[in-house]
């Protein structure tokens, strides 16, 4: 340290007082306490199981409910509940415009494509909900 | 309950007491309070970044490994959220031009003497603090108000310390010519 360094040095020391600090407002210590715990309380919602894991829940919802329908539903069976279902599915009258040479001359379309197109835009559309209702929650 | 040290009132916390935070608050809130203050030269600021950096400190805990002090650590957070803020808001600080007149005056509302010229002092240095950058005025605080050698500086700020040491010169430096320059305008006051 050099001789004007020195100076600067004893200046600072001679008007920088360390007892003088800036104390912190009355009552600091209790709202931080305050704000600790309502930040714990809504931590502890946020981390709820059913909440922190509501997609996998609801995926696995979804799949299991499926594997049970396709297990359940035989493909010939009659008198089960399955096949009560399986009928009742059949049962409704719902025909889809076949695109074989109707619209597209020449065009040879399988007909399940306009199931696969209707499925596509309710998946779509389910998909396009499920993420609002989510990214709402998230971002409030 | 001990609390009589730090990592007795964490390992309470860690248990679930979330009261024993308290004591870590009050030990170490006027520090915190002071560092964030003299960063960002404003009470309501200083008052939300310690704050912040306590819920933040509280929220990490269990992520703290005592490698340093929880001062230390705690100085961290504080040094880190007002610099942030501080640079995130520059463009609308405004740093006095003159060090005021009417805050010199302190000889006529104090009672004695000595109380008048540590006002007077504190303020001449609350006014230079303003002049330096936020970095600088990060470094001076840890330096002279919380007593810290540059070892603990680097940690809490991440320079090393050569240039800590660097920095630190040309800050007391900038504060010393303006501390003089002050002086020599206002010739009221001598030791």
């Amino acid at each position: 340290m050099n001789k004007q360094d020195q100076y600067d040095e004893d200046l600072l020391r001679k008007f920088i007082n360390p007892e003088r600090i800036e104390k912190a407002p009355e009552g600091f210590t209790s709202k931080t306490l305050t704000r600790i715990q309502i930040e714990n309380q809504s931590e502890n919602v946020k981390n709820g199981f059913l909440i922190k894991n509501r997609v996998p829940l609801i995926s696995a919802a979804i799949t299991i409910s499926l594997t049970i329908a396709a297990i359940i539903v035989p493909a010939n069976e009659t008198g089960s509940i399955g096949s009560a279902i399986w009928k009742y599915f059949q049962s409704i009258k719902f025909t889809l415009p076949g695109l074989k040479d109707t619209y597209f001359q020449n065009l040879n379309i399988p007909s399940w494509i306009s199931f696969a197109i209707i499925g596509i835009f309710l998946l779509g559309f389910f998909d396009r909900a499920l993420y609002g209702i989510f990214h709402k929650e998230n971002n409030p | 309950m001990d609390f009589t040290s730090d990592i007795s009132c964490i390992e309470q916390v860690l248990q679930g007491k979330v009261n024993a935070f308290s004591y870590l608050v009050d030990r170490h809130k006027d520090k915190a309070f002071n560092l964030a203050f003299r960063i960002c030269g404003n009470r309501e600021e200083a008052e939300e970044i310690a704050q912040d950096a306590f819920v933040k400190a509280y929220r990490s805990l269990k992520d703290f490994k005592m490698k340093s002090s929880f001062a230390t650590w705690l100085y961290r957070i504080v040094y880190n959220t007002a610099i942030s803020l501080v640079r995130s808001r520059r463009k609308g600080v405004l740093a006095l031009e003159e060090f005021p007149a009417d805050t010199v005056d302190f000889l006529s509302f104090n009672k004695n003497e000595d109380e008048a010229i540590d006002d007077y002092r504190n303020s001449l240095v609350n006014f230079a603090l303003q002049k330096i950058s936020e970095e600088e005025r990060g470094l001076i605080t840890l330096y002279y108000y919380n007593d810290l050698d540059t070892e603990e500086i680097s940690k809490i700020t991440g320079i090393n310390k050569p240039n800590i040491k660097v920095k630190l010169f040309r800050a007391r430096q900038r504060i010393s010519e303006i501390i003089k320059k002050v002086e020599n305008k206002n010739i009221f006051y001598h030791e």
